[in-house]
């Protein structure tokens, strides 16, 4: 879902600079005291398996195509802190070698996949933890997703070059990426339970705030 | 970098990342195969925004292409290098901000 360039007004994409520049920097100013031996390196892999998961479309019979989108798998492995730090390296790259979104729109696209599918992803891993576990990171990756797109489709619909059509573009936006976000749980999930179960300990969405225990299958 | 604690799950980790590169040709084939559109697309043509869509700056390899290379072999290095530099820019991010 990432935007070109032509497609936002000049100030919705001016607030998505603001917010994702907001949020980007309290995420820096927080990594630092995560990062170390241990984290450093975690950070570049997931950032580095993000941006290569991103490139296998998955063909959907009826002619679109899906991609794993990765926000909430790396706000749950990572933290929200790390997690929008490496979701800004791969979004960021995709626009300035890949020409993947727009340089305009990189605000949005960073507020969209970096900022709210992490956060999101983040949040509701935990809540439905509390729940009902096995369910968490599927909910986190299709919930996440989806919240992703009503943010592209408020801001494409709060702009001239859709007219303004903002009862258009949100269901649009929403109702097919519930449906393609289904994928993204399912992937999300399955990622997270194979790192859950060979390396609990990496799993920092999981404990934070908590007793790190060694018997912590799924 | 220093992996003193973590050599296993970082062997494991690049062997995972060397999957994921050299499936991309076929993913970008299949997808290719039938047509590649998502709901930013449909949205875009339901409004009339579709033609509004332009290019800033097309980047060094525009599209995960490299000029004068096939499809796939555009894709492999695209994936080959579009992974590699995130892990880089990654670390190195990451690396500066440890101190």
């Amino acid at each position: 879902m990432h935007i070109p360039d032509g497609f936002l007004d000049p100030w919705v994409a001016g607030l998505f600079w603001l917010g994702s520049g907001a949020a980007i920097g309290l995420a820096v100013r927080r990594a630092r005291g995560e990062l170390g031996d241990e984290r450093t390196p975690l950070l570049g892999v997931v950032a580095a398996g993000i941006f290569a998961a991103q490139m296998l479309n998955w063909p959907i019979p009826g002619g679109t195509s899906a991609h794993f989108v990765g926000g909430a798998f790396a706000g749950i492995l990572l933290g929200p802190s790390l997690g929008v730090l490496a979701m800004t390296a791969v979004v960021t790259i995709q626009a300035l070698v890949f020409g993947d979104g727009g340089i305009v729109a990189l605000g949005a696209n960073l507020f969209a996949l970096a900022v709210v599918d992490v956060l999101a992803g983040y949040v509701l891993f935990r809540v439905v933890r509390r729940v009902y576990e096995p369910a968490a990171a599927f909910v986190a990756g299709w919930g996440a997703v989806v919240l992703s797109a009503l943010a592209v489709g408020v801001g494409v619909g709060l702009s001239s070059a859709f007219a303004y059509e903002l009862g258009v573009t949100v269901p649009i936006m929403v109702v097919g990426h519930a449906l393609l976000g289904l994928i993204e749980g399912a992937i999300t999930a399955a990622v997270y339970g194979y790192v859950a179960d060979a390396r609990p300990d990496l799993v920092l969405g999981r404990f934070r705030d908590e007793a790190l225990t060694p018997e912590v299958g799924l | 970098m220093t992996v003193r604690s973590a050599p296993a799950w970082v062997r494991g980790a690049g062997l995972c990342l060397l999957a994921l590169v050299v499936l991309a040709p076929a993913f970008a084939w299949a997808s290719g195969a039938v047509g590649y559109a998502e709901p930013l697309e449909h949205a875009a043509a339901a409004t009339g925004a579709a033609d509004d869509a332009g290019t800033t700056i097309p980047g060094l390899l525009p599209d995960y292409s490299v000029p004068g290379l096939g499809p796939s072999l555009g894709t492999l290095v695209s994936a080959v290098v579009g992974t590699a530099l995130t892990l880089g820019v990654a670390v190195a991010a990451g690396r500066l901000l440890e101190e």
